[in-house]
């Protein structure tokens, strides 16, 4: 790399740099980027065009424009109540895991515990095991509980999945609050549930909020879990419904499936544009320690 | 209301590092210590500790008669300036002033006033709606200072408030505490790396290296008679010259030989009980090492030596020369002329000497008080009253506490 790289420096003008010799690995870098985003570009182009198409199929194709899809899809019960059942799902695991990963995530950040690292290591790697593989023994642990079929029984296993993560992620963004802050409350006389409410808590908001909406994000595309504790058909979420979409009802809607899949994307799209805003604020703690 | 603080061989241990090691000391009713030491040394540990933020590993600490080492930081009624500021980031300058009031329950009349009379005096005024990230480095020290001054603590707490000054604000700021100090006399603790403030604020000086205190004396003592070797290097600037010598006695006159000169100890000097003919580092300080032409009639002594390097500082001068053998500082008026290369005749005074002992640092020589300098402060007389309390705060190495302080008079 010979040539002068173009920086733009966050607040500076951007500088613009002549020439800059394009290497062959960074053009190989590149192409492998471009058939990576392919792949989960076209199923979207095809979700958009299929459900403003009047006579959808599996081809993508510049569509002949309609809102019948849309007008037949706000028409089905089915469809609406699986929004509410994930609303219902989703809602659940993440006023849980948010809340248990606040709490436990506070002392694991503060205090002295114990074997704390080989416990956050347990934890972080209990995050990465796959639900999938657990589906089968809590299955039958609902079944002995008389729990299937019940939302909020479903979010208790959807949050307890979640939590190892949502506790690994709280405690990053707790850490990141200086503890000298609390160090001067203390010294100022405050009590501790004054420190906490009005000293960590605030701080901790954009980290609470980021590990919600990741939460939710994960909770609203849960499938396996539902799909197997739950059954009646009003207790369906958004993703079983779009299997149900696709398999059980004999004939093949293309154009439900897409505006459906369409509708369901939208909150997932506005949290992640939320996220994205939050989380380059989330460790903002300017001017609180030299 | 005046607290007394005691140290009561306090340790802190980090692991492996000691940070305080056996600190025995105690800071007057209404005194304003200075607690100085190069960086590292434990005086943030020091005040930590007192805070209640760190738990002594050994040792009592106590605030008025009360045993505080298990009272948590909330209810010991200090008020402390961060080193690092602390600030509180959601917070505007008016809430994070407010906060300690308000936790104690204060009304929002008084709240808002006496905000406003510290805002006042730290020139915050035009600030209270600023956050501490849209502040300059000063302005978020000045609030870190004026959290603890809005406050009426037993003990004020003060880890270099300072620091981050300019020089024309440093000065004012300096008045300021000092006035507030003469004003409530609450109880203070003072950590900074700066020799003015040290000397000018502080009733006493702590001196404290590798976690040990060296040395806790009122300024002018501290300065004309240090405990030992590092005192003398750390308190003065330029730097105390430090060069060998020996001790020799004869017909029971002591004579002390160093960069090429004999000189008998001046009248009124008292060797310690431990000093013994043998080798010495004498300890000169630069305003005491004179060009000869500028030199007063009591610097009887003459050394020659060559100039090496000259460093003017506008209202004088310092002389880096060339003395047999020994790099030496030396003071000098601002336009004497003397150029590098350049021999010159040095000029000294043999009752301003300070000698310790070669081996282990301590002073050997308990020199008289300067003329004019008898102990100006009340806190002088406080100390005096604690060493009849048995308690000693001159620290040296361990052997120097062995040696019971008696003095013999030399001459
Ligand atoms: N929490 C800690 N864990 C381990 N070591 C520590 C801890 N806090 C302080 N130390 C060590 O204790 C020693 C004293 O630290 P301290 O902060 O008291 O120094 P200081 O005198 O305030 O220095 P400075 O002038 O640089 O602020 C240092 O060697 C430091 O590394
Ligand atoms: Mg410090």
């Amino acid at each position: 790399m010979s040539a002068v790289q173009a920086r733009p420096l966050a607040g500076d003008k951007l500088i613009v740099v002549p020439y800059r010799k394009v290497s062959a690995a960074a053009m190989a870098t590149n192409l492998v980027l471009i058939l990576l985003g392919c792949f989960f570009l076209l199923p979207m182009l095809w979700m958009v065009f299929a459900s403003i198409d009047s006579n959808p199929d599996w081809a993508i194709r510049i569509p002949s424009p309609t809102l019948a899809n849309f007008a037949d899809v706000l028409g089905r019960a089915d469809a609406l109540s699986s929004f509410r059942s994930s609303l219902i799902l989703a809602g659940t695991t993440t006023v849980l895991t948010t809340l248990l990963a606040l709490l436990s995530a506070y002392p694991l950040s503060r205090m002295h515990i114990p074997f704390k690292r080989p416990f956050m290591l347990v934890i972080l790697f209990a995050s990465g095991l796959p639900v999938s593989m657990l589906v089968v023994p809590v299955y039958q642990m609902y079944v002995y509980l008389g729990w299937l079929d019940s939302l909020y029984t479903t979010a208790l296993f959807l949050a307890a999945s979640s939590l190892p993560f949502a506790i690994w992620l709280m405690k990053n963004f707790i850490d990141a609050v200086p503890v000298e802050l609390e160090h001067a409350a203390a010294i100022d006389g405050a009590s501790t549930f004054r420190i906490l409410r009005e000293v960590v808590l605030p701080l901790t908001v954009p980290g609470t909020a980021v590990t919600a909406i990741y939460t939710f994000i994960n909770a609203w595309g849960a499938f396996i879990i539902p799909f197997v504790l739950t059954y009646s058909p009003d207790n369906q979420p958004g993703p079983v419904e779009i299997y149900n979409f696709m398999g059980s009802h004999g004939l093949f809607k293309f154009g439900d499936l897409a505006v459906f899949s369409l509708l369901f994307s939208v909150p997932v799209i506005v949290l992640y544009l939320f996220m994205s805003r939050y989380f380059s604020g989330a460790f903002n703690f300017g001017g609180a320690v030299k | 209301m005046l607290s007394e603080v005691r140290f009561d061989g306090v340790h802190k241990i980090f692991g492996a590092e000691t940070a305080v090691e056996d600190l025995n000391l105690t800071v007057n009713a209404g005194e304003f210590l200075v607690l100085v030491g190069p960086s590292g040394c434990g005086k943030t540990t020091t005040l930590r500790m007192l805070a209640g933020l760190e738990r002594p590993s050994y040792g009592r600490i106590l605030i008025g008669d009360k045993l505080v080492n298990n009272v948590s930081p909330r209810f010991r009624d200090v008020a402390m300036v961060f080193q690092s500021y602390a600030l509180y980031p959601h917070m505007n300058v008016y809430d994070n002033l407010a906060f300690g009031m308000r936790a104690r329950g204060a009304s929002k009349d008084l709240v808002a006033q006496r905000v406003k009379e510290t805002a006042d005096v730290l020139g915050l005024g035009k600030l209270l709606k600023r956050r501490p990230s849209e502040l300059s480095g000063g302005q978020r020290q000045r609030v870190a200072l004026g959290r603890a001054l809005i406050r009426q603590p037993q003990v004020f707490l003060m880890d270099e408030p300072l620091s981050n000054l300019d020089a024309g604000l440093r000065v004012q700021m300096r008045a300021e505490l000092s006035r507030l100090h003469q004003r409530f006399r609450v109880t203070t603790v003072y950590v900074t790396h700066d020799q003015v403030e040290a000397m000018t604020m502080g009733d006493r000086i702590a001196v404290m290296n590798n976690g040990r205190l060296q040395q806790v004396d009122a300024p002018e003592t501290l300065y004309d008679n240090p405990a030992n070797v590092f005192v003398a290097g750390f308190i003065g600037s330029p730097r105390m010259n430090f060069v060998p010598g020996r001790l020799a006695s004869s017909d029971g006159r002591t004579s002390v030989a160093f960069l090429g000169i004999t000189t008998p100890l001046g009248t009124g000097s008292r060797l310690t009980a431990g000093a013994s003919d043998g080798e010495v580092t004498v300890g000169i300080r630069p305003e005491d090492l004179m060009w000869r032409p500028a030199a007063g009639p009591d610097c009887t002594l003459t050394l020659s030596a060559d100039v090496d390097v000259v460093e003017p500082m506008g209202h004088e001068a310092y002389v880096t020369a060339l003395c047999a053998g020994e790099t030496v500082t030396s003071r000098f008026p601002p336009r004497s002329g003397v150029r590098p290369q350049e021999r010159v005749d040095l000029a000294l005074n043999p009752a301003r000497l300070h000698l310790f002992d070669a081996q282990s640092g301590i002073t050997i020589l308990q020199r008289p008080p300067a003329a004019g300098a008898e102990t100006l402060r009340s806190v002088g007389e406080a100390r005096t009253n604690d060493s009849a309390g048995g308690r000693s705060e001159r620290h040296g190495q361990p052997e120097a506490r062995r040696v019971p302080s008696r003095t013999e008079e030399i001459s």
